[in-house]
């Protein structure tokens, strides 16, 4: 990852959401994306050239831009035609992305089109988050790893994020997925929390 | 031999397909969800001769992806009438913006006429605003003008929204009436999500506070969120509504599927539900 005076950056062409530009290269800020965060808090997975990934809620895209920045290919799944709209337009400079109108719960609307990937990132903010990733684990590599967003209070907003969390990670390892536990993204963002999972 | 996106099984050898991205997208779209695509390996692009390497691999699969993107987001925004949503939404905005600018008008006129505080029951809307030209400011009156014009763009638009309603959900409309109708569509996220919605979590739309202050502390559950703007559940008595809306919501649900996938008004249902939804606010 690049750092600049302890700014997380990415090499490309800006001006693709109004952010800063600092020396040349693209500011990712942490408040502008869950997975810059989890950068700061120095616990992020290593992006290289060579990564192919699946990037499941890729939304406005955002946070594809920068990964797709520093890796080979980004297969970025989103199902809502507004945001759609966006990726498309930042699709259409950055040819390493590839765009997939599918709903991450129905893999086979995409299968033909996605390789086996490095890494799965899954930013979906939905209740059945846990089993939107199981059923997309078969895209990942053999030694390849999943960074996967937690939104507790879109699972449940009735229980309290960290009991919440306690079940997803009890859900995930009865789905045969390893897990080092939650990374809680506080301060950028509150009551989110990130896991990094590799399957046993 | 297996099925990619990029070559077809047919004859057991290798069937590399034309790379025009039409043609492609129609292979990928028959691939997707038939079970026999297999997860594409791209060596064998190569090797069958389909691209000479890796980079013109992406290079034509970006190119065949935005091209479907593209077919998808517009087969979606047509059936999803994003439109009648966007013109509901904009109702209720202006509305809002006519409450706002009567209020603050209100204040102003107080200020010139302090005796007109004192006055109990102030008439609403167009005639308040009558009201206030009298003993009033030239700047204040010309306010008020606009606020008039805003109120008549308002009941025109309302006017369109329940004509694309009936276009778009008639039978919904047929039901709780256009405006009901498409406020529903919108709360629910659009016509697609609507249409999945069970009864109950259509007799609660709208309601959201009171529905989650009743799931977090056991409050009692709301009876009715948009519903309670159609006539028949406002306008029964207090004990009958919750019957009346629970009644309507689950005649609405069914209304929004054969919107969404029939797209025709059905007389005959039409009928039976509003024979349903009348005698639930009849009775003791």
């Amino acid at each position: 990852m690049i750092w600049i005076g302890g700014q997380l950056v990415s090499e490309g062409p800006g001006g693709v959401y109004g952010e800063r530009m600092i020396g040349g290269y693209r500011h990712w800020s942490p408040k502008r994306s869950k997975l810059s965060a989890l950068y700061y808090l120095g616990r992020g997975v290593e992006l290289e050239k060579h990564h192919r990934v699946l990037y499941l809620g890729a939304a406005n895209g955002t946070t594809v831009s920068h990964v797709a920045d520093y890796v080979e290919v980004v297969y970025a799944v989103e199902p809502a035609p507004r945001p759609m709209q966006d990726l498309l337009v930042v699709a259409q400079k950055r040819r390493n992305i590839i765009p997939l109108m599918a709903d991450a719960r129905t893999p086979s609307q995409y299968l033909p089109l996605v390789e086996k990937v490095d890494i799965i990132y899954q930013d979906v903010a939905q209740p059945d988050q846990v089993k939107i990733l199981l059923t997309n684990a078969g895209f990942l590599a053999p030694d390849g790893v999943m960074v996967f967003m937690l939104k507790p209070r879109s699972v449940d907003v009735t229980r309290s994020p960290a009991d919440v969390a306690a079940t997803v990670e009890e859900g995930l390892s009865s789905g045969g997925i390893h897990t080092d536990g939650c990374i809680w993204l506080s301060p950028y963002y509150p009551d989110h929390a990130a896991l990094i999972c590799t399957p046993e | 031999m297996k099925s990619y996106w990029f070559l077809d099984r047919e004859g057991g050898t290798c069937h590399s397909m034309p790379r025009d991205p039409g043609i492609l997208v129609e292979w990928v779209q028959e691939l997707a969800g038939s079970g026999v695509a297999d997860m594409p390996e791209w060596e064998w692009a190569v090797q069958c001769g389909f691209v000479k390497d890796r980079s013109e691999y992406l290079d034509i699969l970006h190119t065949t992806a935005m091209h479907l993107a593209g077919i998808l987001l517009e087969r979606e925004l047509k059936a999803d009438h994003p439109e009648l949503i966007l013109m509901v939404k904009m109702l209720d905005q202006i509305d809002s913006v006519i409450n706002l600018l009567s209020e603050r008008a209100v204040e102003w006129y107080r200020v010139l006429n302090p005796e007109f505080s004192r006055k109990s029951a102030l008439p609403q809307g167009r005639k308040l605003r009558d009201l206030m030209r009298e003993g009033s400011v030239d700047a204040l009156r010309e306010i008020l003008d606009e606020i008039d014009q805003l109120a008549e763009r308002r009941s025109l638009l309302a006017k369109r929204v329940s004509a694309k309603a009936a276009g778009v959900l008639p039978n919904c409309s047929a039901l709780s009436g256009g405006l009901v109708a498409a406020r529903l569509a919108a709360e629910a996220g659009g016509i697609r999500n609507l249409s999945m919605m069970p009864g109950s979590a259509i007799q609660v739309l709208g309601a959201r506070n009171a529905l989650f202050c009743h799931l977090a502390t056991g409050s009692p559950p709301p009876k009715h969120g948009l519903v309670y703007q159609y006539s028949g559940v406002h306008g029964s008595r207090k004990e009958k509504r919750g019957k009346v809306a629970r009644t309507l919501a689950a005649k609405l649900a069914i209304a929004a599927r054969i919107d969404y996938y029939r797209g025709e008004l059905d007389p005959m249902f039409i009928t039976k539900a509003k024979e349903a939804i009348r005698s639930a606010g009849r009775g003791p």
